[in-house]
């Protein structure tokens, strides 16, 4: 798997979608307090627009049920703006933000049986990427634009195609993922988004100074990315899901057909209905085989 | 052909060039930290953010390994860059080392934390009773700094003279314009080069002759920068009231109507000013940010112009390089020809500013495709400013415009090769 090819940037004027993790099973069990987080956060995210005027950010938090836009700067710029940025930005995230909490704990009520404690990653991807496809045909403005997760939560296997989709949705229309994950374990997702799309992935080593990682690595508009020195990929983490368990594997089967990733053996796949092995006939199976045979 | 170039983004300099007392002072006032970082080439900003919050001093050899080899000489321009503007003091001890600026560094902290709030707060709505609305206030930005820009080129053809007094529209005419005797004034080629300019460039240009001039007048150069610089974090289209402004802001209020950046207006008691878009991108346009607006023209292979737009302005700058064939209500039609371009060239104009002006303001259908100028007229372009710069040295043998090629004579051939390498 290739690295995005990268586009050339003349200035470094950024829209940066920032994905928040919410997820309130990671945050009760995590050392690093949300309210702690949410500071670091601010003050960076004020920093990015202090950076240009033209600059733009959007913020998507992740809870575990649901997700939603919680702020727009574009959207509140126009009423405020001179008062003061920061005490808007706070105010506005703030009081959406604890709306959404509120909704998606509802939602999670309802749906108590089957607990899941992962966060959306896979639909608030899907929802920066439609915001940025719509800011892409919207005007002859190039934005420039960057996702940035700030993810907590671990992966969760059962989202294993969406989310790459969504990865390889973003690798198409070349905008990178940058990853900061302040979880416990490394996260597979984060670190194959970052290294298929071009960005930057990093795992902060002491979580006290937070803000100034953010600073330093993911406040690098794209423009400068070609010329400054930012962390490489160590080693990524490449396993995948298997599409019937949702368990993260080493080794597998896979559809011929489709592609599809099994942990088990099993007759037929159950995304595209292809039959495997002896069950196709043996005729089909020959000429298979003496096709392939120059090959090899 | 000479290279008069007016170097029309250094207004920066000009602030650098301030004393260090008067610098030290600027940088009491957060806004204009703030309206500085973002005039930094983007290494520089980042550079700053890093370091934000690092007390002491880092070493200069440790900050070279921020960056990677080929983004050296852009390392070394955004350190000259915070030093000459001393948001970086340099300390040489055994080796060197640099360190933020304490206000600086302060002001900056408290203003991405906590945010800042303006000297004033916009007036209520029951106050000001219809305010004009962002398009309106738009049109009369750029009509205000077109009609500026008539009279300082022609001051027959302007149709409401500004205020401005004819001492000042002498000073900003110094560089544009010249005379010979009992001749009228003519455009000159930087005034030329000047026109071809975007708007943003345009502005900054009069602003520092403005700011320049000011000293002649007892008015202090870092006072106006301040104010200009604060102004440009008011928010366009509200309004506020002029009696929150010191006298000599009151003075350069007027001034700034005149050029666009503000629109004045009287009520029954109070009297306000309400900032337009050209003022609040006043911080934006210092930096390199390639321009944002929409173009209007459309050039063909055949060389011919359609330039979709009503200004005279804008026929008179297609005027400078093309013959303009006719004109309809909302469009010039020109054509660029071999006499046009020879023209241009006599005038100062470089091909490269030409092609630079087309592809500037190219309209949004052709700016999708690339090139945005059909390489034919470009080439064409490049290939007259040869054979003018030949024929210039009595060196031009023979030229085939079909085929593009040109023979010259042996003497004058390694300039040419110098200047055809200035020119790609």
């Amino acid at each position: 798997m290739a690295s995005a090819p990268s586009k050339l940037y003349s200035d470094d004027v950024s829209l940066v979608v920032v994905l928040l993790d919410t997820n309130p099973f990671f945050w009760t069990t995590s050392s690093f307090s949300f309210s702690h987080f949410l500071s670091h956060v601010l003050a960076f995210l004020n920093a990015i627009l202090t950076l240009n005027q033209l600059n733009q950010v959007v913020i998507i938090a992740t809870g575990c049920n649901s997700c939603d836009y919680v702020y727009d700067s574009s959207k509140t710029a126009n009423q405020s703006f001179g008062n003061g940025r920061m005490p808007t930005l706070c105010a506005t995230l703030l009081q959406n933000l604890e709306e959404f909490m509120t909704k998606d704990e509802k939602l999670g009520i309802e749906e108590a049986e089957e607990r899941i404690t992962g966060s959306l990653l896979s639909g608030s991807l899907s929802m920066a990427l439609c915001y940025i496809q719509r800011v892409f045909r919207s005007g002859s403005l190039h934005p420039q634009p960057r996702i940035l997760c700030l993810q907590g939560s671990p992966d969760g296997p059962e989202q294993y195609v969406a989310i790459m989709n969504a990865i390889f949705s973003a690798q198409r229309s070349m905008v990178p993922i940058d990853s900061c994950y302040i979880g416990a374990q490394n996260s597979a997702f984060l670190q194959q988004a970052s290294y298929i799309t071009g960005g930057v992935h990093h795992k902060p080593q002491q979580l006290d100074g937070l803000f100034q990682y953010l600073l330093t690595i993911f406040a690098t508009d794209l423009h400068s990315r070609s010329f400054v020195q930012l962390p490489k990929p160590v080693g990524v983490d490449f396993r995948a899901s298997c599409f019937c368990h949702k368990n993260t594997i080493d080794m597998g089967y896979i559809c011929s057909v489709c592609l599809s990733i099994f942990c088990t053996r099993h007759k037929k796949c159950s995304t595209c209905g292809s039959t495997f092995g002896q069950a196709q006939s043996d005729d089909a199976s020959a000429t298979n085989r003496k096709r392939k045979a120059p090959d090899s | 052909m000479p290279q008069v170039k007016i170097i029309a983004k250094n207004f920066m300099d000009m602030v650098a060039s301030l004393t260090a007392r008067d610098l030290d002072n600027l940088y009491q006032n957060p806004f204009i930290c703030e309206a500085i970082l973002r005039s930094l080439p983007p290494l520089a900003k980042k550079y700053v953010l890093q370091m934000l919050y690092i007390e002491g001093s880092v070493l200069a050899k440790s900050m070279e390994e921020w960056v990677l080899a080929d983004g050296f000489t852009k390392h070394r321009v955004a350190i000259d860059r915070l030093v000459q503007l001393r948001i970086f003091s340099e300390e040489k001890k055994k080796e060197t080392s640099y360190r933020l600026n304490p206000t600086f560094q302060t002001n900056l902290q408290k203003h991405l934390i906590y945010g800042g709030a303006l000297p004033r707060e916009p007036m209520p709505s029951n106050v000001t009773v219809r305010l004009p609305t962002l398009e309106e206030l738009e049109a009369y930005a750029l009509g205000q700094w077109e009609c500026f820009l008539l009279q300082l080129i022609s001051s027959a053809q302007a149709e409401k003279p500004t205020n401005f007094s004819s001492s000042m529209m002498k000073v900003f005419q110094r560089g544009l314009l010249t005379q010979r005797d009992k001749e009228s004034p003519r455009l000159s080629e930087s005034g030329f080069q000047f026109l071809l300019m975007d708007t943003s460039a345009q502005l900054w240009y009069i602003i520092r002759e403005y700011i320049s001039n000011s000293q002649e007048r007892g008015v202090n150069q870092a006072d106006l920068i301040s104010f200009l610089l604060e102004l440009s974090f008011h928010v366009a289209g509200e309004a506020y009231n002029v009696n929150t402004l010191s006298e000599l802001q009151k003075n350069m209020i007027k001034d700034f109507a005149d050029l666009g950046l503000v629109k004045l207006q009287q009520g029954r008691k109070d009297s306000w000013f309400i900032p337009t878009k050209l003022a609040t991108s006043l911080s934006i346009s210092l930096t390199d940010s390639s321009s944002r607006k929409e173009g209007f023209v459309v050039v063909e292979t055949n060389f011919r112009i359609y330039a979709y737009s009503t200004s005279k302005l804008h026929c008179e700058i297609l005027r400078l390089f093309s013959r303009i064939e006719y004109q309809l209500p909302n469009l010039i039609v020109g054509a660029i020809t071999k006499e046009s371009l020879y023209n241009a060239f006599d005038n100062g104009i470089a091909a490269d500013q030409i092609i630079a002006f087309l592809q500037q303001n190219a309209h949004p259908r052709v700016a999708e495709r690339i090139p945005s100028v059909p390489e034919n007229v470009c080439d064409q372009d490049v290939f007259e400013a040869a054979c003018d710069y030949a024929r210039d040295r009595n060196g031009l043998l023979w030229e085939d415009s079909k085929k593009m090629r040109l023979a010259v004579k042996a003497e004058t051939h390694t300039h040419m090769r110098e200047f055809l390498r200035g020119q790609s």
